[in-house]
Order: C-alpha cells, then structure tokens, then sequence
C-alpha cells in the first residue's frame, strides 16, 4: 500500500469551508483526549470554556478585549506570510512599538490636544515596530538573509530591553514611586484610547479593523499590492517583468513590523495604560501567526479569526479559576497549537485526493 | 587569567555548547533530506519538561532522558506527517509545532514549575585522558552525553559521507525526483531523518534539565537555545564537523556574561549580556549571507520545498 496525491480537476466550493471544520473538530476531539488523559472532565471544561468566552456580556467583552492585539498581529503575520516573507517577530516589534508609545506619551505628556496626541503615540507605536523589523529586513532585501531567524532571535532581545528598562534602570518608563515592586510608570490620562460605550472594549479594536480593510484595498486594488502579489507568488516573475524586488521585500518586512507595533501601542494606550513587560510577553507575536495561517494570509479573514482564537485564550485564562480543580491557562495554546496542525494537514484536501494504491499495482 | 579560571571557563563552553551539539546535529539531519523542521524550540521544551516527569517518576536520569527524546520524536512525527505526506508549508508547520509543544510543556510543567529534580547526571572523568595538562581538563571532566554528542557527530559524519544510506539521504535533499527515479524511497528516508532530529531535540531538552538547570521553568528552560541550534546549522554549512566547532563556539557566547562578571564588568547592565548570544547569531546570519556563494553552494537544494511524485 502507498498515498498517491491526484490533483483534483475542479475544487467544489463546499471544500473550502467542511475541509475547515473537520479539521478543527479533530483538534477539539485531540484536546478532549488530552484532558481526559490528564484527568480532566473535558466536556465540563469545553462548557465552561464557550460560557466564559460568548455566552456573558462579560465574557464577549473579554474576548473582544483579548482579540485586539491579535487582530494586529495577525494582520502582521499576514501581510508577510501571504508573500511568503516569514516574519516571525512581532512579539518583539509589539514590545518595541510599545516602548517606543509609552516613551512618546510619557514625552508629551498632556501637550497635545486628545485626537492629535492619540494619533502621534499610535504612530510611535509603528514607527518603534518597524524600526525593530528594520535590521532583519534590510538584511533580506540587501543580501538574501533569512528573515526568519534574525526576526526571531529579535524577540527575545525585545523582552530583555522591556525588562531592563522596568527592573533594570532608572528610566523615563519606570514608576518612581515604585521602589519594593517595579513597575511601569502611568501614562498621561490624554493619551488613552477612548473606551467604547461604556466597555473595557477600546478604540484599538476598531483601528484594528481599520487597518485589516486598508491592507485589503492595498493589496486587492494599488499598484505596491499588486507588485507584492507578483513576488510572492514568483519572485523570479518579479525581477523578470521589472518589480524592484528588495524594494518590494523591504517595504512588505517593514509594514508588517509596524503594524505588530500598533500592536503594542493599542495594548499601551487601550488597556495597560503603562509599560509593563510580564503583560506584553505573553505571546500575542507567535497567536498572531496562527490568526493568519487560519485566515489563510487574507486580511479580512484575520478579524474574525482573531475573535475566535481571542475568545479561546481568554477562556483558557478563566479556567485557572475554575471551582473543581484548576486547568493550566495553557490549554489554550495546545488547542491553538492543535487546531493549526490540524488545518495544516487538511489544507491538501482542497486541491488534492489522497489515494491509498494496493503495492501490486505499483510493481508492474 | 589563570589557568584555573581558563579550564573552568573553557569546560563551561563545552558543556553550555552541548545541548547546541545534539539539537544542531538533529536539525543538521533534517535538513539535509530536505525538510526543514523550525519545531526544535518546541520539541526541546517537550522533551525537557518529559525528562524531568519520568526521572521524577522513576529516580532514574537514563529513563528521564528516553522520556524526553520519545516525547520530542513524537513532535517531530507529526511534523514529517504535516510536511512529508501533507505537503503543508514547512516554516508553518514548524512554528505549529513550536506553539503546540511549548503549549503542551507548560501544560504538563504546571504543577513541577520551580521544583527542583532530585536526580542529577554526574560528571565522568575518563581516566588517563583527564590527566593531560588543559586540554584534557576541558575535554575529558565531562559528563557522558558530551562524550556520546562526540560520537553521534563522528557517526553522521561517517554516514552522510561513507555510506550508501547517507548518499541516498544526501540525494533525497538535493532532488528528490531523481532520488526517486532510482529507486530510493524517499518519503521514508525524510520521516526517519525528521524524526532522528526529533530524538536528539528531545535529548537536547532532556540534557538542560538532568544536567545543567536541573528545574523547569518555561520561561528561563530553553530561552531560544532551539532557534540558535537551527542557526548553528547554517553556521556550519550543512556540515557535521562545523557543527561542533559552532556550537562550542556559541557555548562559551552564552557563558561570556558569567565570565564578564566574574571579571568585574559591573557597569555593563545584566540584561545587556543576556542579549549577547542572540544579537551574536544576528551579526554571524548577516554575515554569513554577504558572502553568500559558499552557504548557497552548503544548503541542500530542495531544501523547504515538498515533493509531489505525480507533478515532477
């Protein structure tokens, strides 16, 4: 016996959206497993779960709270990703953009009148996110350097420059006051993101979705976003019909670091109101990738996707507390884990039929 | 420096580079039939936080370190099913892999996080060797995995250069269709390969924790040794023996903040150091690709992409 793949002659709409949801039903099927195995009740967990995250007007604001700076990272990972351009470091753009608005809200102080001040902390935010991107991207586009490892490795140097800049120094982002417990010194109460309607819900999340309808226009209707579709779907193509291919590579890697950065201003302004390093590493960078790869790179699909996988670590955080026997928070990341293996392994059901052939056949 | 102090700091080296060694050599197999296999990350957490349960379980550090590379080669299967049979994007399917292996560990760590563990890999002087002036006191006051690392690099050396099977293995990741053409079974040669990355992954976790910090933390356990390993394999031009001199090289990288402050660097803010190794393999990738023929002429050629017997 052997797996042939036969491509299929015509791919049936339908495909697009069952291929999905069995792959996602094998990964909650997966994660039931692993609970059980661990001793834990698993359709109480996955109740509890749904109830926490959509079905209390709490709960639906926490989601939406919790998928704002996914929405960001998402879109990050996305407008690299699609032109296959793997920035894999938005968790560090999203601590530099976040060090980059606090530093600048701090700076200002109460200067500038709301709307203004808002709209230069936030563009501190991307303009610290794409300096972060900036070393890795000018590398790949100058000298072909993998942009992966070098983006990666940035993360963790973001997290210690946080870190040094909270516990390690005196600085300018330090709480004075905060002598026994460092923390994060508290931004001028100008440069806030308005919350909405009476909700912890900040203007982030709509900015978010600005952003993911901006970089579907750029992309679907201006002359960059076609270039960039030409690259990445064959660079060779590109650089044969004339696209400045290291210009095109460079603004792609650029944009996506800045957009991680609005990451970190909206997490700053909306809902820290302070830098605080142990809260911005928490992974939004390394979500955002899954966002987008379930999404499939398209930058509207990242939105609701960002809700969906939002709501899902959310419920993992309130699972800590629950009343019959904490669940580690980290079930939301193995369902994360499990339902992007999962898509992975089914997205070849779209284009391909998998064939299974007796050995006899093979050996004539 | 006295020679004292250069031993000491040398054999750290050795043994902060050794886990580079097993994870590196791992990745380094991988890739040349290839597969490219970002989960090293992820299956080193997996394998630490295995370790530390079973020689919990078991008192036994050979049980903990077969816990740990069985736990990883099963990421690492999973990653051959995704990237082998599935075709699915192979940097994606390794950063799943990296998401849902640290998800696991940290799951499964929960209830260990900042326990110590009781048992411990001890030291083995070999004999006689030990006894040779400084090279012997760096080389030979190890524990034994360094000296079995030794021996796994000579083994791949031996068979990716001398052997049938690593000539078959080298042609599956240079083309695939002609590997195929001459009878090789290809997929088969690139799931065993994935998966010897996986077990020397999950050794390489296993190792952090039964010899060197001998508590989990899923913060401070890895800290993006398995990102610095899949860069050493560049580093090393896809070669076994660099491999080794990379990783030692990265090793005494990562203890230069404790020799920096024993030699009295105060000024220099701890977190400063700590960035060292990380911003280290930035400079020595960049670098490395401006002069880029030689590590173009090292990558096996059909690195990173899948293959489709029926579209060749």
């Amino acid at each position: 016996m052997r797996l042939d793949l036969e491509r299929r002659a015509a791919q049936p709409p339908h495909l697009y959206v069952s291929v999905p949801l069995v792959a996602v039903g094998a990964a909650l099927a997966f994660g039931a497993l692993f609970l059980w195995a661990n001793g834990f009740d698993p359709v109480l967990i996955y109740v509890e779960m749904a109830r926490a995250s959509f079905a209390t007007r709490y709960g639906i604001e926490d989601s939406l709270i919790s998928a704002t700076p996914l929405i960001f990272t998402g879109l990050a990972a996305a407008m690299a990703f699609r032109f296959r351009l793997y920035n894999v470091g938005a968790e560090g753009q999203l601590i530099a953009g976040a060090i980059c608005c606090a530093g600048v809200a701090l700076a200002i102080g109460e200067a500038l009148p709301g709307a203004l001040g808002v709209a230069v902390i936030l563009a501190a935010g991307l303009v610290g996110g794409a300096v972060w991107a900036a070393v890795p991207a000018v590398a790949r586009a100058r000298f072909g350097t993998s942009e992966i490892i070098t983006t990666l490795l940035l993360n963790y140097v973001a997290v210690l420059l946080a870190r040094y800049l909270i516990f390690g120094s005196k600085s300018m982002w330090r709480d004075p006051l905060a002598t026994n417990f460092p923390q994060g010194r508290a931004l001028p109460r100008m440069s806030g993101l308005p919350e909405l309607g009476g909700t912890q819900i900040h203007l982030g999340l709509l900015i978010g979705i600005a952003c993911a309808l901006l970089m579907f226009a750029l992309v679907r209707w201006t002359r960059p976003g076609f270039d960039a579709r030409v690259f990445g779907d064959s660079p060779a193509a590109a650089r044969y019909a004339g696209i400045n291919v290291a210009g095109v590579v460079l603004c792609l890697l650029l944009l996506s670091g800045g957009i991680a950065g609005l990451a970190g201003a909206s997490e700053v302004s909306g809902r820290a109101h302070r830098l605080d390093p142990a809260g911005l590493a928490v992974g939004f960078g390394y979500t955002g990738i899954i966002v987008a790869a379930l999404a499939r790179y398209h930058p509207l699909g990242v939105v609701p996707i960002a809700i969906f996988v939002g709501a899902l670590s959310n419920a993992g955080t309130t699972l800590q507390s629950l009343p019959g026997g904490a669940v580690p928070s980290a079930i939301g990341t193995v369902l994360q884990g499990a339902i992007l293996i999962c898509v992975l392994a089914s997205e070849i059901h779209v284009t391909y039929r998998l064939r299974w052939r007796p050995a006899a056949l093979l050996s004539q | 420096m006295n020679e004292g102090v250069l031993v000491v700091t040398l054999a750290a080296a050795v043994a902060a580079g050794t886990p580079l060694v097993l994870a590196g050599l791992g990745e380094l197999l991988t890739e040349r039939v290839g597969v490219v296999n970002l989960g090293v990350e992820g299956m080193m957490l997996l394998g630490a936080v295995s370790a530390f349960l079973v020689a919990q379980a078991t008192s036994s550090v050979t049980a903990g370190m077969f816990g740990g590379m069985g736990a990883a080669a099963l990421l690492a299967f999973v990653h051959a099913f995704l990237s082998v049979t599935m075709r699915a994007n192979q940097i994606v399917s390794g950063l799943a892999l990296v998401i849902f292996g640290s998800g696991i560990a940290i799951f499964l760590g929960r209830p260990i996080e900042g326990q110590p563990l009781a048992v411990h890999l001890g030291q083995l002087q070999i004999p006689l060797l030990a006894e040779i002036p400084l090279a012997g006191r760096v080389l030979f006051g190890q524990d034994i995995v360094v000296y079995v690392s030794w021996l796994l690099v000579l083994a791949a050396v031996v068979y990716l250069r001398y052997t049938k099977a690593g000539l078959w293995a080298r042609a599956v990741g240079e083309s695939p269709a002609t590997a195929d053409v001459m009878g090789v079974r290809v997929t088969a040669i690139q799931y065993g390969h994935t998966i010897v990355g996986g077990l020397l992954a999950g050794a390489s976790g296993a190792y952090l924790i039964l010899a060197r910090v001998p508590n989990w933390s899923q913060a401070s356990t890895t800290s993006g040794l398995g990102w610095i390993a899949v860069a050493l394999v560049v580093f090393a031009s896809w070669r076994p023996g660099r491999l080794l001199l990379g990783a030692y090289l990265f090793g005494a990288a990562l203890r230069a903040n404790f020799a920096l402050q024993a030699a009295g660097m105060h000024g220099v803010p701890a977190e400063a150091l700590a960035m060292l190794p990380y911003l280290l393999t930035i400079t020595v990738m960049i670098v490395l690709s401006m002069r880029n023929t030689r590590q173009r002429l090292g990558a096996p050629a059909a690195l990173g992409t899948a293959y489709i017997r029926s579209e060749r």
